[in-house]
């Protein structure tokens, strides 16, 4: 997705969830591929006992979001998946560029409730952009370890030291461990 | 001895294992020129190897000394001819982007000291201990005398997409 040159495109948000089994993957896209849908992007996961689909996809003008959603519903049907599909506006189908440095940061410590709300809510209010985010409970079923990872751009002015300085309070009434590290891309 | 057009994937010559060179001769020295000059014109660049501007021989050219990863610590300039890695040692990952794949950047883990032997610009050999951002601009246009870009070499697609910017 280098570049934005696709007037003549209609680009949808198709999201995707079902129990996981071999063969979600090959379904949806055989769909998307007997319709005439181009996969812009896509992130796709097994989140518990489910695998999650969210993809972007194009076709060209003319083409109605109906025609999608009828062929999911289908789908639904025979497979018991669940589909969303929403219209994307222009300014949704490009990515934001941020301007700052990029950082990686990892959150981890005994599960309590509000780590995830309380970090990145640190990080909203200082016009932190998370561009990728995961979370999975480890450690065992007495002492369970939540682990945070994030992805996030730092808005021009903000160093990645500053961002460390933001959550440092976070530690302490978390009682989790919090590091920062620049993960600015290097060219070759 | 102009700056080169970038070849750029899916280009075949990206793809292709390069020659090894028999000697330094005119045409070895013009095609260094043209790798120094390639190099100093692409924005932020510290590292360009002979099949990026399309000719398949054994020639790199790297020099990290102006980059804000590499000032502390490198070779200044350095003009590999039929580059070796004789010891290589640790490994760390590092978020690359390369000149030949645009708007893309991926997380490869690479060696981060090596040791690497080479003809330089006069045909003298040289054996040269690398380590750092240094070590891996070395091993990134190493891999493209050998075909190999970093896409071959990253485990995940998820990063990436992020502006080239701020080289320097």
């Amino acid at each position: 997705m280098s570049e934005c040159r696709k007037e003549n495109l209609a680009h949808f948000a198709v999201t995707i969830i079902s129990k996981d089994r071999p063969g979600i993957v090959a379904d949806v896209t055989e769909v998307l591929f007997r319709l005439g849908c181009n996969i812009e992007d896509s992130s796709c996961t097994m989140l518990g006992g489910d695998f999650a689909m969210i993809l972007v996809v194009s076709h060209e003008k003319p083409f109605a979001k109906a025609l999608l959603a009828d062929e999911f519903k289908g789908l639904h049907e025979r497979t018991g998946l669940a589909a969303y599909v929403r219209t994307l506006a222009e300014d949704e189908i490009c990515p934001v560029k941020g301007e700052g440095e990029l950082c990686l940061i990892s959150v981890y410590g005994s599960d309590r409730p509000g780590i995830v709300y309380r970090v990145t809510r640190a990080l909203a209010d200082r016009g932190v952009n998370i561009t990728d985010l995961n979370t999975r409970l480890i450690g065992t079923k007495e002492e369970p370890v939540y682990v945070l990872m994030l992805e996030a751009a730092l808005p021009e002015g903000i160093t990645v030291e500053d961002a460390e300085g933001l959550l440092e309070k976070l530690k302490k009434e978390l009682n989790v461990e919090i590091g920062v590290r620049a993960i600015t891309p290097v060219a070759l | 001895m102009p700056a080169q057009k970038i070849l750029v994937y899916p280009h075949l010559l990206l793809k292709t294992l390069c020659r090894p060179v028999g000697g330094i001769d005119g045409e070895i020295a013009g095609l260094i020129g043209d790798l120094i000059d390639t190099m100093r014109e692409g924005p932020g660049s510290v590292g360009v190897a002979a099949p990026q501007i399309g000719v398949t021989l054994r020639v790199c050219v790297v020099d990290v000394s102006a980059s804000r990863q590499g000032k502390e610590n490198n070779h200044g300039l350095l003009v590999m001819v039929n580059p070796e890695i004789a010891a290589r040692e640790g490994a760390a990952v590092m978020r690359e982007g390369c000149m030949s794949i645009p708007d893309y950047t991926g997380d490869v883990e690479r060696a981060t000291g090596i040791t690497v032997r080479f003809l330089d610009g006069d045909g003298m050999p040289r054996e040269v201990r690398a380590s750092g951002f240094e070590a891996v601009a070395i091993q990134h246009e190493m891999d493209h005398l050998d075909g190999v870009l970093f896409l071959d070499r990253i485990a995940s697609l998820k990063t990436g997409l992020f502006r080239r910017k701020n080289y320097r």
